[in-house]
């Protein structure tokens, strides 16, 4: 990401400057490349959060150390809460980091509470833990939000040590009986529809599939895409590649291309960027994306896309919060609850498809019918959800294999 | 055409290294006046705080030193082979492995009590990176393969096999089917020293005063500065040279394994494919800052940290992670700079490439001595 480029960058130029005092040459033009690779990013975010500004502050608010007996200075009044945002990409994704943002930016208007965050910030403990005490010791944050796997064991740890912060984490299954809970959504719903759009679309009956990890999560998503694709055109095959990264538009888009390549006329996916989508576009092929509508980046391949609207259960934590009635949970929302949904449809889509498409999305709205509902078998031909049932939130979340007729490795 | 080459300085007063340092930073911070201008911020709120974050109080100071101490070690690593001229640019992938053997070797021998265990792990975290620089250190000393293009390849296989193992052998049973490795047992975490600073910083502070000793003051170290720059003189006087070659790179690789068991057993809970987090990369710079002395990773590793702590606390205030980047670049390319121009000067030559003035010896980085 931004910050690996940099380092890299960075070493680059203490390589050439180094390289460059040994052999009289004079590299110096390397120097003011960091510059202007960097700086479209700003322009994307108005900086109209100033946190600072709506502090009742004294004249110095930042100097927190000389005036530690007068506890929480910076606390704005008390009716107002500080929700914090820990992001792991950059909000200019235009995907996971960008759906999670939206959330936060609905939230604040929701709830006029104040809401801060920080992006790109690496999965690991030293950093998570840095911006996080920061935000609750100089900005007062009642609430964190940390939208990324890899932060559940710091948060763990920093739950037990700010008690009186509420922490919320998304994607993870840790959480206490006080300040600590985790959320997610149903994404396998939109997801089913989404694959029930590319069935009917692929001329080649061959759909490929760029992943990032193989964790439940992903496999889950996979495993619902086909039964939606096979609802609608029961020769389809879905093929999957594995990227193991979350962001990295080079991999995707390289990857998705080979897939075409390979026979495959859609592409959808399980990643952050919009790069698979280009691709799909520049080689006249059709594509799902995911997290966010993503028609904008490639009108031509767009077909439709499983998305997230976070802002909602962002709100309702806050407005608890606010309320004092906080007591921390493992959500799991689904379709009826809007956390997810599925993106409009392209205008070439059939309309029976089209009308079929909701006709299931209502019934699995109305809870009268789930995705995972048998028979399904697996990719060796095992029943592993048997006629007329369905499988149990638990069997969901740990689920390790491919359905039948996806072509891959559920466990590379 | 006229050409400016850089020619070492006859003499370099080590006070001005620390003059250096700062001249190169003020610079970088005035040129960021103008960036944080330009983007809407208060400067004088913004520099506050990233020095505050870094350096004011116990807790700022700790987790700058949390940050110095994977810095340090893989700083210390790129230099001892730096030392002779060679370059391991591979030191995150080292890390990586030494991470991977250590959590191995926790994994078979969990019941030991916590200070044998980490013992046991920092060794087998040595004998981790070493192993991955096997290959490259023989490639080079025998067959005269670049060690570095191997060393960084290796990072890619490094962090590739953490992966395969997060996914396949080692996933915990406990984990829902997350791709994660089991924690390392309780017993074996680094004692803490003040906030979140661990012992891990003693045994980098340590190993560093070790090796800069050795390296300047030893006839090990001043036959393996002489490998690097007059490679002719040392056959000469009977050294061998490959085995030199060897020592200095698998030397570097273990202290790289090192930075990964003390980073397992310190800041980290388990090993993840995330951990080396680009310290083995940074310490390439960290290197580079300290001009390949062991003696000035020391400093040089604590003003990086406190740069990326201090970068990471502005982005809390507001300033997005592009402009903090940026800012957080500007700063050690300023030091790196005016480290580099307070040791060598720019002269001109002519056109056939020879000097305008008769010049001592053009020298590299590698005759770098005390």
């Amino acid at each position: 990401m931004a910050k690996k480029f940099l380092l890299k960058l960075l070493v680059v130029v203490a390589t050439i400057t180094l390289v460059a005092a040994g052999c009289g040459n004079d590299d110096d033009d390397a120097a003011p490349e960091p510059a202007p690779t960097q700086a479209p990013a700003p322009a994307e975010e108005p900086m109209d959060d100033e946190p600072m500004d709506d502090e009742p502050m004294t004249e110095e608010p930042m100097d927190d150390e000389p005036m530690t007996e007068e506890p929480m200075d910076d606390e704005p009044m008390d009716d107002e809460v500080v929700a914090a945002f820990v992001f792991v990409g950059p909000v200019g994704d235009a995907g996971w980091t960008w759906a999670h943002d939206q959330g936060r930016r609905y939230a604040e208007e929701q709830t006029g509470a104040t809401t801060l965050f920080v992006e790109n910030i690496p999965e690991v403990a030293e950093d998570f833990r840095s911006v996080v005490v920061d935000f609750i010791e100089n900005e007062g944050a009642d609430v964190i939000f940390a939208t990324s796997f890899g932060y559940m064991d710091p948060m763990e740890e920093l739950a037990g040590e700010y008690p009186d912060v509420v922490f919320e984490h998304a994607s993870g299954y840790k959480m206490n009986d006080t300040n600590f809970g985790n959320f997610f959504g149903r994404m396998y719903q939109p997801r089913y529809l989404s694959g029930m759009a590319a069935g009917a679309m692929t001329q080649a009956n061959q759909i490929g599939y760029v992943a990032a990890f193989p964790i439940p999560e992903v496999l889950r998503g996979i495993n619902a895409f086909t039964l939606g694709a096979q609802r609608v055109n029961p020769d389809v095959e879905v093929h999957v590649t594995w990227t193991f990264t979350w962001f990295d538009p080079a991999v995707e888009g390289d990857s998705a291309a080979a897939l075409i390549e390979a026979g495959a006329d859609v592409i959808a996916m399980h990643q952050d960027s919009t790069a698979p989508g280009i691709a799909a576009q520049d080689a006249g092929a059709r594509w799902v994306s995911y997290n966010s509508d993503m028609s904008a980046f490639a009108p031509d391949a767009f077909i439709t896309a499983p998305v997230w609207n976070w802002g909602p259960y962002y709100a309702r934590i806050i407005d608890a919060v606010a309320a004092g009635t906080y007591s921390p949970g493992a959500y799991w929302g689904g379709m009826d609850d809007e956390i997810v949904a599925l993106a409009p449809l392209a205008a070439d889509v059939p309309a029976d498809v089209s009308a079929e498409i909701d006709a299931v999305a209502a019934s699995i709205v109305d809870g009268s019918w789930d995705v995972f509902t048998g028979e399904i078998r697996d990719q060796d031909g095992n029943v592993v959800v048997a006629a007329g049932e369905t499988l149990d939130d638990g069997s969901m979340l740990g689920m390790g294999y491919f359905v039948e007729g996806v072509v891959g490795n559920a466990a590379p | 055409m006229i050409r400016p080459i850089l020619v070492r300085r006859d003499r370099v007063v080590p006070a001005t290294q620390a003059v250096a340092f700062v001249v190169g930073i003020a610079a970088a911070l005035a040129l960021g006046l103008i960036l944080l201008w330009t983007s809407g911020h208060n400067p004088a709120e913004v520099y506050e705080r990233m020095f505050d974050s870094a350096f004011v109080g116990t807790d700022s100071l700790a987790r700058t030193l949390e940050r110095a101490t994977p810095l340090a070690l893989t700083g210390l690593a790129v230099a001892v082979a730096g030392s002779m001229g060679l370059w391991n640019i591979g030191a995150e992938g080292q890390m990586m492995a030494g991470a991977t053997v250590a959590t191995g070797v926790a994994m078979t021998a969990d019941g030991l009590p916590g200070p044998l265990l980490i013992a046991v792990m920092v060794v087998a975290g040595v004998a981790g990176g070493m192993v991955l620089m096997l290959g490259p250190a023989l490639a080079r000393s025998h067959l005269g393969v670049s060690e570095i293009i191997t060393t960084l390849m290796l990072v890619y296989v490094a962090i590739r096999v953490v992966e395969w193992l997060e996914t396949g052998p080692w996933k915990d049973p406990a984990s829902h089917g997350f791709a994660v490795i089991e924690p390392v047992p309780e017993q074996a975490s680094l004692p803490g020293l003040f906030g979140r600073a661990n012992v891990g910083t003693l045994i980098a502070l340590g190993l560093l005063i070790v090796f800069s000793l050795a390296v300047s003051r030893t006839a090990w170290g001043y036959e393996l500065r002489l490998s690097g720059s007059s490679p002719n003189t040392a056959r000469y006087a009977g050294i061998s040279l490959s085995r030199k070659v060897l020592t200095a790179l698998l030397l570097s690789g273990g202290i790289a394994g090192l930075a990964g068991a003390v980073q397992l057993t310190g800041s980290a809970t388990r090993l993840e494919s995330g951990l080396s987090n680009g310290y083995g990369f940074a310490g390439i710079i960290v290197a580079a800052l300290a001009l390949m002395r062991p003696s000035g990773v020391a400093v040089a590793a604590v003003v990086f940290g406190g740069v990326q702590v201090g970068g990471q606390s502005i982005q809390t205030l507001g300033v997005s992670s592009a402009i903090s980047d940026i800012l957080q670049a500007m700063i050690l390319f300023g030091a790196l700079v005016a480290a580099v121009f307070f040791n060598y000067r720019v002269r001109w030559t002519g056109p056939a490439g020879e000097s305008l003035v008769d010049e001592p010896e053009e020298a590299d980085m590698a005759a770098e001595g005390a």
